[in-house]
This record gives C-alpha cells, structure tokens and sequence, in this order.
C-alpha cells in the first residue's frame, strides 16, 4: 500500500484511514470485524479525567439524511483508560497502526493535566483534543468558538507533552479558518475538521424530542458537504496537516477530501451502517486510484483547482 | 465488546408473507416473516442460540442508512427467518422487500438466553406482541428432549400476549412446538381478556403452573417492568429481553444504553450496552 503511506509529521501513517472518536469504541472492541492493521490510526472515545455517565436515553436518533447523538460523552475516566484500555491498545500498535488517544476537558487544567497523563505512555503516537463536543455543559462549545481559548488550550498542552496534538474542531462556529490558525498558532501538529453539527429533532404528534437532552450532534452523510467545506477552509488557511471527517462512507469520498486539502480522513457514523467498512476502505482507496491511474495520494492532496467546473 | 462470532454478511430475501393471526389466517396487522438466505457458507448457522439478534439493512438503497435490530425468530436450514411488526421507516423498508433484495445482516449480536437445562424450576415465558419472535427458538430449545421421557421439571410454559387476536401472530407455530401456549389479548379477541401477568396468577392459582418458576419475557417495556417488579416480590428468577434503539448493534456508538442496578452484577458502572452485554438481561442487574 505504499501509495497510501501518510505523512502527518512526525508521524507516518500506513495508510489515510481512521476511526473517528466515539464511533469505533477504543478501537480494539471491533478487531473480529475490522482487524486493526487496516487502519492507518485508531482514534479513541474520548477520554475525560473523571469518569463521565454520560446523558439520559433515548441518546441516538437517525434522521433522513444523517444520524443525532447525545452520548454525552460516557467514558470511565483517564485511570480506567490507563490501566484497562491502553495495555491492549499496544497489540494494535506493534501492528503499525498509531493510537491516538482523543482527551476532552471542561478546564484548560483538565486537559494539562489528561495530557500530562497520557504524554508518558509510549503507545500512544499522538493526542486528540476535542475542544468541540456539543453535548456537554447544556450544549455550550466552551473552547470550540473562541480562538484565543483553543490557542492557549493548544499552547498549554504543548508545554507538557511532546505528543503532536491534533485539535479536533466544531463546524459549528462562522469561521472556521479563525480556529484553525489559532490552533496552528497554539502549537497543534494537525487539524481534525470537524467534529457534528448541533441539530435536533421531535415527534410533533406527542410533542415530544428524539433525544433526551434535546440538542445533540448531528453526523453522517447529510453532514458530507459541511464537513468537506470546513475541511476545505482548515486546509486554505494553515500549513499543517488537515485531516478530514464528517459523513465519509466510500472511497470516493475519501478522495473528495483528499482533493480538497486533506492530509487522511476520519470515518464515524459509517461504521454505525456498516460495521465492516474500516476493514476494507483502504484498499477501496488503493483500487480506486489504481483504477483511475492517480498518482499517490501526497500529490492529489489539495489538488482542487478552482474555476468552472469541468463539463 | 461484540460477540466473537459478530459478523456483517451480504444475505438475500428468500421469501417473504405476512404473520398468521390467531386462526392461522393471514393477519394484516403489519406483521411479517422475513426468510433470508446469508451469503457464504452457512456452517455457522446450525449453531445459532436462540435470543440473541441480527443488525437488518437493505443493501439497494431503499432503507434508512442505519440497521435495526431483530431477534432470530427461526432457524431454517441454510435460512434466517425474522418476525418483524411494521412501524417506521426501517421495518417499512423490510416489509417493502422482493425476493432476492439483497440485504446487510450483521450478527449473531448479543448475549442468548440463558442456559435453560441448568436449574430446576419450571420456565415460563412471557411475551408481549413482537416480543414473542425470540420465544420460538427458546421453546424448542428448553423442551425436554422427545426421546428421554424423563421426569424432570414440566414446562417450558408461554404466556402470550397481544392487542388482539389479529396479533396474536404465528400463534400455531409457536403451539406446533409441543409446549402449552397460553393466549391473553387486550381486547378478548383471543383467550384470556387480559395481560400475561394476570393470566400467569391465574394458572398458577388453579394450580396448573407451579409458584416457583423462573421467567422469561420479552414485549413492551410496561410490562417487562411489571415482570421484574413480580419477580423481586416474589423473589423468581428472571430474564428481560429489552428493546433499546440502537445505533450500532456492535457495541461502538454507546447509543443503548441501559441503566444498571447499583450493587447488582453490572453495577460497577451506571450503564450497560443493551447489544453486547445484553439484549437478555437478569432483571436483578438493571433498571427497566
Ligand atoms: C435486541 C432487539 C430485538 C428486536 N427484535 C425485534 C423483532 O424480532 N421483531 C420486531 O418487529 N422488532 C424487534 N425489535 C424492535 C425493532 O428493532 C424496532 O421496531 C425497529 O428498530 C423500528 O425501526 P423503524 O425504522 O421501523 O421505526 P422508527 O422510525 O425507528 O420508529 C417508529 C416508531 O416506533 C418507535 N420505536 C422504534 N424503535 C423502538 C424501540 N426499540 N422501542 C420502542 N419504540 C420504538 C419510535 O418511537 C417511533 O414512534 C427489536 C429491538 C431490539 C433492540
Ligand atoms: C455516537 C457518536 C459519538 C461520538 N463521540 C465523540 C467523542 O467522544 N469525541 C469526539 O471528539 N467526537 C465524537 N463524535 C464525533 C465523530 O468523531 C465525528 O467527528 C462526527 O461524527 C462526524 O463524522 P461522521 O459523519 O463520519 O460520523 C461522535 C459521533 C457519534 C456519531
Ligand atoms: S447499539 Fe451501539 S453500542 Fe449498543
């Protein structure tokens, strides 16, 4: 698969593809289905420094076009992860797939102090930082909107670990490219664009909402062009890697992102239709280039030429 | 964490005809029997348990991108068969199939039953509408073996309940397994006017079922909470089939979520996985 080794500095990836953070569980629960190698990296739930019980049921919902959640988070807290998750995580790392680990905090301290944590254990190749979800503290994006807050969260975590740090960002904010130079700017090695929109639904006829708490993040593939746009604006604006998600579920949408700008991809909901899928999608990619004589994927990367489109 | 034996397949609609009602016509209540045909070799199929469920979808864009889940009602050969009730866009979309559409069926998921040879109370199963899809595979499996008339324990008993006698479905062929099949309906349409429960006090009054039994149930959640309330009073052992939404029937999207018992068998955290740690749970270790 050499055409689809991925450079995310100082990482190099055996191919563009991985799971998105709440989607894949650590990552090893589905290694029957979905053997681990395949994956370039294995992105974990988020992990918070307390363990989190997450929302009230009914926490999913799907809608025409895309999926809702309101998981809120449930995790069992950075200890449980250490301790219960990581050791056998490291399986999967000697195969030569990079563990990420995703952290999420509701204080810059929190996240210091996950990263002060986790920064020590060799398995893990590189943080996420999810300063975007939408379902903790009443819908609120604390970090998620504010640029300066990302940048310092970024600047401060840089100074206690030498893990690249991917910034996970919100779509949900007017300008996206104002996150992603601040968190260039903080320090972060990539950006993950993005994380779900903040959607809702109710069943008018018993006047009542599909998720408990009402709002929950909205994913999938209704979610593709929004995501592809943010993706798109990251990769405009800074010069680290852009790693795109939302609402991927083929090959050819792996290369959508690519094109416009992206360094490797993040694949959620998807695997919720087709638990299958991350098994196989790097080598739909390797075949799809094959079959349409493209060069590596380094160079179609932000190969997206503007103008008219092509008849 | 899914089950090892956990797998997506391709399958294939084989056929497809609406539930009986309680007379053996065809009920046209939205209730129907979906028998399909996985792709590959079919070795793992023989050793299906009963209670445990598939992840449904069909594969030519007709239905919600999403599967939904689906006890194994029957094993039939080389074939899968499903009991489905219509409501939504998903089961609609099943409901819709030719055959021949070509489906995604991701399973064996979950947890079965339990053992029902260990112990030595009686079984008595209580369904409630759709909930009886995973029973007839249960029957079949905890009735003694035909050949060893041996004096164990009688039973299994099923108590089945519905709205009416027009879902009351697929009653003769859980009946054609040899067990008694008691029938309870809301409305009078079919045997007893009234609920599985009322019908269980009354059998076990007259001395027909014997006061300790274990349960079984699966149907909709009032009355599995009635169950479980039944069964702490009167300290049975119980098992609960539970029907969450789900979002990935594979453990992955923690969309299921059940809440546990503090203090009981799953209680070292507030929430189980309905998919993988259970559907069937011991209705000491939850909160219905
Ligand atoms: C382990 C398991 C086994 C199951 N086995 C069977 C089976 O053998 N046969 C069968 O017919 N069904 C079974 N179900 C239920 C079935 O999965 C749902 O009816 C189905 O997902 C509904 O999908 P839909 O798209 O048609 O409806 P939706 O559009 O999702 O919903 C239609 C309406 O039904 C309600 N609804 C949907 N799902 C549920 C639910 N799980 N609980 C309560 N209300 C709900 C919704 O609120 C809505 O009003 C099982 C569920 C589980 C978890
Ligand atoms: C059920 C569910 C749980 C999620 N949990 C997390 C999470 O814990 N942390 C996080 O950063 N993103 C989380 N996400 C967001 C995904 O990682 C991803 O950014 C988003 O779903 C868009 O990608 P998709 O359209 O491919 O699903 C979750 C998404 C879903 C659907
Ligand atoms: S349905 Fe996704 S974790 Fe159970």
């Amino acid at each position: 698969m050499s055409r689809l080794v991925t450079k995310l500095p100082p990482l190099t990836l055996s191919n563009p593809i991985m799971s998105a953070s709440g989607t894949f569980g650590h990552g090893l629960e589905m290694g029957a289905i979905v053997p681990p190698e395949r994956l370039g990296a294995l992105v974990s739930k988020t992990v918070t420094l307390e363990p989190r019980p997450g929302n009230p049921m009914p926490r999913v919902w799907e809608t025409e076009a895309g999926f809702l959640n309101s998981i809120g988070l449930e995790n069992r807290g950075l200890e449980a992860y250490m301790e219960d998750v990581l050791p056998t995580v490291a399986a999967a790392a000697r195969a030569g797939t990079a563990i990420v680990t995703n952290i999420g905090g509701h204080t810059p301290q929190e996240f210091v102090q996950l990263a002060q944590a986790l920064g020590e254990r060799p398995e893990i190749a590189a943080l996420e930082v999810n300063l975007s979800c939408p379902n903790v503290q009443g819908g609120k994006l604390p970090f998620a909107t504010d640029p300066a807050a990302a940048r310092d969260i970024l600047a401060a975590l840089a100074n206690v670990t030498d893990k690249p740090l991917w910034a996970k960002l919100s779509p949900n904010v007017a300008r996206i490219d104002e996150m992603a130079l601040a968190v260039e700017e903080g320090g972060a090695a990539a950006i993950t664009a993005c994380n779900t929109l903040l959607g809702m639904a109710v069943d008018w006829r018993t006047r009542r909402p599909r998720l408990a708490l009402v709002r929950g993040g909205y994913s999938g593939l209704g979610v593709r062009p929004v995501a592809l746009r943010c993706a798109y604006d990251c990769a405009r604006a800074v010069s680290i890697p852009v790693i795109g998600c939302g609402g991927i579920s083929s090959a050819e949408h792996v290369l959508e992102f690519i094109v416009a700008g992206c360094t490797a991809v993040q694949v959620g909901s998807a695997s919720f239709s087709d638990p299958g899928l991350l098994g196989r999608l790097a080598a739909e990619v390797e075949d799809l280039l094959e079959r349409e004589d493209c060069p590596d994927l380094a160079e179609l990367c932000g190969s997206l030429t503007e103008g008219a489109p092509c008849a | 964490m899914p089950a090892t034996d956990t797998r997506p397949r391709a399958a294939r609609v084989v056929a497809i005809r609406p539930c009986e009602d309680a007379s053996g016509a065809a009920s046209d209540e939205g209730g129907f029997i979906l028998r399909l045909r996985p792709e590959g070799d079919p070795a793992w199929i023989a050793s299906l348990e009963p209670g445990r469920f598939f992840m449904v979808r069909r594969q030519d864009g007709a239905s919600p991108a999403i599967p939904r889940p689906f006890s194994l009602y029957r094993v039939a050969g080389d074939c899968l068969e499903f009991m489905v009730q219509s409501l939504g866009a998903g089961t609609q979309a099943l409901a819709a199939c030719r055959e021949d559409t070509p489906l995604l069926l991701t399973g064996p998921a979950g947890s079965g039953w339990p053992e029902f040879s260990v112990g030595s109370e009686p079984w008595v199963f209580l369904a409630g509408g759709i909930g009886s899809a995973p029973f007839l595979m249960a029957l079949e499996r905890a009735l003694p073996p035909h050949a060893a008339a041996s004096p164990r324990a009688p039973g299994p008993w099923l108590i089945y309940g519905a709205a009416s006698a027009a879902r009351l479905y697929e009653r003769r062929a859980f009946a054609d397994t040899g067990a008694p099949v008691l029938c309870a309906t809301d409305d009078g349409s079919h045997g007893f006017h009234g609920n599985v429960l009322e019908l269980l006090a009354l059998e076990q009054e007259a001395g027909r079922i014997p006061a300790r039994v274990r349960l079984a149930a699966c149907g909709p959640q009032p009355m599995l909470r009635a169950v479980a309330a039944l069964a702490e009073k009167e300290q049975l052992p119980c098992w609960l089939s539970l029907e969450t939404y789900m979002g990935c029937g594979v453990g992955i999207c923690n969309g299921c979520a059940v809440p546990t018992r503090p203090g009981g068998a799953l209680g070292d955290w507030p929430w189980a996985k309905c998919c993988v740690d259970g559907p069937v749970f011991d209705s000491t270790a939850i909160v219905v």
